[in-house]
């Protein structure tokens, strides 16, 4: 007690506390610089990762020798034949013959129906004197990500099922999915599982997405996808597990589709890149192709995508499919669910991880910076207004504009689900950042101006504190894309009101995004990105719409409007008082 | 041998003479013990003759402890001569009250039923004189002496225990052996007629009861506890030819019932069961249970009966016992060649001829429909000739339609009969052949009255829901009874109970009457019995919402993450035939914590716990004056370094002056 009452009284005494409050600006752009520089620059240095392991003793990954091989291969192309015909069939026919296929196996099947994503076979393998109260699930889209016939996928998932069927060793249900996509069409069949379908196979473990497309024999290395929806990920045993058998099996392993150059990169910048690559993956998981593992999310099941790359190399069909035989055998030795290992980790090279505890400063530091400019504008405002007649008047006209900003951002949530307009939204949002150019009769005055620019730091940053555990790379995303805000200046300024015309619109959370979009993801040209959002919403149940649009737009509109021209009438009637004596009141 | 044997009945009748001569009672029962133990090592004799050395052993080893004994042998001997005679020196082999059946029962998709049947009964007892009472020797002869003293203390008069595990596919298999009744859900069930003077005393010899089997089956069946034991209103109850002999007029029966879900199921389980037998799986068809091959089926139920009829006041106890199990027939043979299933050669490959094929490619056939095994090779061994014990010689039987042939084989001769049964004779070898050139075509499978599903629904770790599916394949419509156990931690909403129906069927189109306990914390289940019709060709989902509840840190099992075993449903059909079937159990996943919270907890609290402490203890023994005093306080004050300064300073002084004057002088 009589330290900090000395430190304190050490403070005042230099006046430290005015003089941070001078610096609070400066500080607030600090700490946004920390925050990026944190994830970008910090860790991926030699000591700040740590390598993987696996956590859980029970999956003994590669333990087992693996069977699938020899004559397995053979069945395997007896398989692929039948399907490469039944490429061109309807949904309904080739359902019908691979259900056949299944029956026939001793796999109880049944046909999900949906007509507006298409309908989804499934087979529920009964593991021999099982509980039956588990299961994981096996999956293989018709029609991989990129919407090529997933020929190698579907016959390795029904040889796979043939195969597991003359193993006595289950203590699992095997379910094996066949859906028409690896997006809406397995995410419903996902949803109906839970809760409407008549055969059920107890709760799912972990699922496997094989994509393979196309009939050929041999590719050359082995893709990993991991990142969930709304910021979910596998538990990392599960990725281990994979990375384990895959490496095992002599693959090598490209996390979220490094392209195959950079694979073997683990020096710094490759480090660097993979890492960032995984967080963009996961702040826009739903947005961007789904490879399959999306459509399991906020279920409480471990999944990742096992997909093949390369039409030649030295790896054949049946090492791919000694790859999910391994992993389901590992996760058959499970007693208890995945819970030993991470749930929260950023990933650097496949063998390469940092745990939450490690990387969420960075988003932290957003959050701080806002609430520091935030508090910035406070105190700026509550100078101007404090002694002022009419306070309270400020306050609740402030009040009121963030609620309207609140009610239009959920209405521009509401409209464009329904009406997909992204050129509009765009031009909207270009003509709300003209803003501060605006010739406005009645000006802002510009305590309001500061109070305004307050309430939105603050929600801004609530929103992305809130966010920064459940949704790391989307609260990271957000606040690096709307940090430009913090150099919104009030002034009457008309060169500086160009200038903040020009930064609103670099921080508009439509255009940004967009902008973003069309520098690192060439599979979201133009304004795809919105649309892509919206269907995301819709159809995955993706939060990153309403995240951006209720939690980062009210505070861009609230920002906006405090950028109208504005007036310094507070100080034409008040006398302008200095920092000190405001901050002495404080005290 | 027969010196051997002659030496042991010696041995036993000398130690019943000194049982005799007892004065105190309670001796007595272990005496009993002693004898049956020699009781069966008779049978082993008897039966084959591969541990005589052991009773010699025995014999001698107890002759050498107890010399009086030896002397009183003489006695005991001339005593019972008599007795040794009537045993040993007819040839025709006793007849004791059991009877023991097996039945293979081949199923569609190659898939096998065997099913063991063994029924015994005990000697007549008289009402109201406990074991220790009786005047005369207490004979148990083939009833498992293990079993009646738990019956009898425990005032038991009905006891149903099923080990069940696996699952039965009704869509393919049609209907459960015996309608199902002999058969339980995943795990452990037990339910028991239970003679008491109230509830309160009924349940106190309801776990006494479940303590002791614990034991006698090595399973956790003494997990049976006030949380998970229901009062039946309707389902279980016994067959109504039966009456329940109530041995005390002042008393009730009670019909208690609990089950342990998924508990698993071993070879620790089924020696018990093959003790309680009179063979001791040691002849007969018990000697093809084996734990390996039993366990290693696709489904199996172990299931014990007992029931106590009475004439007057000589009642008798009358027990079945049942081991089933379901085969996948060339899945067991392949591994019983190999036991791993490793890809098939190239030269076995069976590819469809109709599709591309090469060496390169093949498309699998189906399952060949051609089949020739013999029984030892599913089971490992052979059956080791009849019970010999028994009125009725061991049978084996084979329910088969014309596409089959089954022999029994007996050295290298080949048997058949009509009606594909065999009586397995005198303690020869017996091997059971089946051929088939068609294995798809069966004797005809009833169909089952109804099928049913359960699962759960929701993802929360907050709240859940339950989703029965009910689907009536015939053109009758069903009337059946649906009886649910869930624990109390799954807090459930009656008033969310809904229909799912095509048909546009309304719950009380359905429902036609419900009982439902709700339960209470820690103390009891949720106990809730429908009764339902279900219309025919119709399928319908009943579901439910519930809510979780969370448990206190002591109360999570070791293996928390793993989930909840819910137990399964069951559904009695009560038309058109009488017919049990039960859901798979589930697994209910709770908020479980991060069992290490407890430790940051307190280390927060007691950090936050000692702020506040020292705060408040400054505030209270200091004084509170204003900064101006408290700086004026300090600049006046003088602290021990300015102290120590000045003390040194005076010393200096001191020593300045003294040089002084030194120098002065």
């Amino acid at each position: 007690m009589a330290l900090i009452e000395r430190l304190q009284r050490r403070a005042s005494n230099w006046g430290l506390l005015p003089r941070l409050l001078q610096l609070l600006p400066r500080l607030a752009i600090l700490s946004g610089i920390i925050g990026l520089g944190w994830l970008a620059i910090y860790l991926p240095l030699e000591g700040e990762f740590r390598h993987t392991y696996i956590s859980e003793n029970a999956l003994m990954p590669s333990q087992a020798y693996s069977y699938f091989r020899e004559t397995e291969w053979n069945l395997l192309r007896g398989y692929r034949t039948q399907i490469k015909q039944l490429a061109d069939e309807s949904s309904d026919q080739r359902n019908a013959v691979l259900g056949s296929w299944l029956e026939e196996v001793g796999v109880k099947t049944a046909i999900y129906r949906d007509p507006v994503n298409g309908d989804s076979l499934y087979g529920v393998w009964h593991a021999p004197r099982g509980d039956g109260t588990e299961a994981m699930v096996l999956a293989a889209p018709w029609y991989n990500g990129d919407g090529d016939f997933n020929v190698g996928g579907t016959a390795l998932a029904t040889a796979l099922t043939k195969f597991f069927s003359r193993w006595p060793l289950w203590s699992k249900n095997i379910i094996v999915v066949f859906s028409e996509d690896t997006r809406a069409s397995l995410r419903s069949w996902c949803h109906a599982y839970h809760n409407n379908l008549d055969l059920t196979g107890g709760s799912i473990e972990s699922a496997i997405v094989l994509d393979y497309p196309g009939s050929n024999d041999y590719f050359k290395y082995m893709e990993i996808y991991y990142a969930g929806l709304n910021g979910e990920l596998p538990n990392l045993d599960l990725v281990n597990v994979a990375v384990h058998v895959t490496e095992h099996e002599g693959m090598r392993v490209s996390l979220n589709g490094i392209p195959e150059s950079e694979v073997d990169e683990e020096d710094y910048y490759g480090r660097m890149r993979k890492m960032l690559l995984g967080v963009r993956k996961m702040a826009l998981a739903g947005v961007q192709t789904c490879y399959g593992n999306e459509a399991f999310s906020g279920y409480r099941i471990q999944s990742v995508v096992l997909r093949a790359r390369g039409t030649d190399g030295p790896f054949d069909i049946t090492t791919f499919g000694r790859v999910p035989e391994a992993v389901i055998r590992s996760v058959n030795n499970l007693l208890e669910k995945f819970h030993q290992s991470f749930f929260f980790y950023l990933l650097l090279a496949p063998r390469y991880f940092v745990s939450i505890a490690s990387y969420l400063p960075a988003a932290i530091a957003f959050s701080a910076a806002f609430i520091l400019a935030g508090l910035d504008n406070y105190l700026k405002s509550s100078m101007k207004t404090s002694a002022g007649p009419n306070a309270s008047s400020y306050t609740l006209a402030t009040i009121f504009v963030f609620v309207a900003s609140l009610v239009a951002s959920f209405g521009v949530f509401q409209i464009f689900v329904q009406w997909v307009k992204p050129a509009i939204l765009v031009l909207s949002s270009v003509m709300a950042s003209l803003a501060p150019i605006y010739p406005l009769k009645n000006r802002v005055s510009s305590a309001h101006a500061q109070q305004l620019k307050a309430i939105a730091f603050f929600y801004l940053s609530v929103v992305l504190t809130s966010l920064l555990v459940v949704n790391f790379a989307l609260a990271f995303g957000i606040g690096l894309l709307a940090f430009p805000m913090i150099f919104l200046k009030t002034t009457t300024n008309p060169r500086l009101a160009i200038k903040n015309s020009i930064l609103l619109t670099a921080t508009n959370p439509f255009i940004c995004s967009c902008l973003f979009a069309n520098v690192f993801e060439s599979q979201l040209p133009n304004l795809e990105l919105i649309p892509r959002l919206v269907s995301a919403w819709k159809e995955l149940g993706c939060w990153t719409w309403v995240l951006i649009s209720i939690g980062w737009l009210p505070s861009w509109l609230t920002m906006a409007i405090s950028s109208l021209p504005t007036t310094d009438t507070v100080s034409t009637t008040q006398k302008p008082t200095t920092l000190d004596t405001d901050v002495k009141k404080l005290q | 041998m027969r010196a051997n044997l002659v030496c042991l009945w010696a041995f036993i009748a000398a130690r019943n003479s000194i049982a005799v001569n007892s004065i105190d009672d309670e001796l007595v029962i272990p005496n009993e013990t002693e004898s049956a133990g020699s009781a069966d090592q008779t049978c082993s004799i008897l039966k084959s003759s591969n541990s005589p050395e052991n009773n010699t052993y025995t014999v001698g080893k107890k002759e050498r402890e107890e010399p009086e004994i030896v002397e009183e042998l003489e006695i005991g001997l001339d005593g019972d001569t008599k007795i040794n005679a009537v045993l040993f020196s007819n040839e025709t082999i006793i007849k004791y009250p059991f009877g023991e059946e097996l039945t293979l029962k081949p199923l569609p998709r190659n898939f096998m039923l065997a099913s063991f049947a063994f029924e015994l009964q005990s000697n007549n007892f008289t009402v109201g004189k406990t074991e220790s009472a009786y005047d005369t020797y207490r004979h148990y002869t083939v009833f498992p002496k293990a079993l009646s003293p738990i019956l009898e203390y425990t005032q038991t008069r009905q006891l149903h225990l099923r080990f069940t595990h696996g699952r039965w596919d009704a869509e393919s298999w049609g209907q459960l052996p015996h309608n199902g009744t002999k058969s339980g859900g995943n795990g452990v069930e037990l339910w028991a007629v239970v003679e008491a003077g109230s509830q309160h005393e009924a349940f106190e010899n309801w776990i006494m009861l479940a303590n002791s089997l614990s034991g006698l089956f090595c399973s956790s069946i003494n997990f049976i506890d006030v949380e998970k034991t229901t009062y039946p209103v309707s389902s279980f109850q016994p067959a109504e030819e039966r009456t329940i002999p109530i041995f005390n007029s002042s008393n009730q029966a009670y019909l208690l019932r609990a089950a342990l879900a998924n508990e698993p199921i071993c070879t620790e389980n089924l020696t018990p069961f093959l003790k309680l037998l009179p063979t001791r799986g040691r002849s007969g068809i018990s000697s093809l249970l084996d734990g390996h091959k039993v366990f290693d089926s696709n489904w199996h139920s172990l299931s014990i009966d007992v029931e106590t009829s009475c004439n007057g006041d000589t009642c008798q106890y009358q027990m079945e016992e049942n081991i089933e199990m379901v085969f996948n027939v060339p899945n067991s043979l392949a591994r019983a060649d190999n036991p791993i299933p490793k890809p098939v050669r190239d030269s076995d490959l069976q590819c469809d001829e109709s599709k591309p094929h090469d060496s390169w490619e093949c498309f699998p056939l189906p399952q060949s429909k051609h089949t020739n095994f013999q029984l030892s090779k599913l089971f490992g061994k052979k059956i080791l000739g009849s019970n010999l014990i028994s009125e009725n010689p061991s049978k084996v039987c084979a329910q088969v339609s014309d596409s089959w042939t089954v022999y029994v084989g007996i050295d290298d001769d080949l048997f058949a009969t009509d009606d594909n049964c065999f009586t397995i004779k005198n303690d020869q070898l017996h091997d059971i052949h089946l051929k088939s050139d068609n294995t798809a075509h069966l004797k005809e499978c009833e169909d089952v009255p109804l099928f049913v599903s359960r699962s759960l629904t929701g993802y929360g770790q907050d709240s859940g829901g339950l989703r029965t599916v009910f689907s009536n394949p015939s053109n009758e419509s069903v009337q059946a009874i649906y009886f649910e156990s869930l624990p109390w931690y799954m807090r459930l909403y009656l008033s969310s109970l809904k229909i799912e129906s095509d048909a546009g069927l309304e719950i009380g189109d359905v429902i036609k009457s419900t009982f439902y306990l709700p339960a209470i914390d820690r103390e009891r289940p949720t106990h809730l019995e429908f009764n339902i019709t279900i219309p025919a060709e119709t399928t319908l989902a009943l579901t439910y919402q519930f809510d979780k509840a969370l448990l206190k840190y002591a109360e999570y099992p070791p293996d928390a993450n793993h989930g909840f075993e819910i137990e399964s449903a069951l559904v009695t059909v009560l038309t058109p035939i009488h017919y049990e079937m039960r859901t798979t159990t589930l697994l209910l996943s709770l908020s479980t914590p991060d069992f290490s919270m407890p430790y940051n907890v307190i280390i927060l609290t007691s950090t936050v716990m000692g702020l506040a402490f020292g705060t408040l203890f400054n505030l209270m023994v200091k004084k509170l004056v204003t900064i101006e005093e408290a700086d004026k306080k300090a600049s006046a004050k003088v602290g021990l370094k300015a102290k120590l300064i000045a003390k040194l300073k005076k010393l200096k002084g001191k020593g300045d002056k003294v040089n002084q004057l030194k120098k002065d002088q």
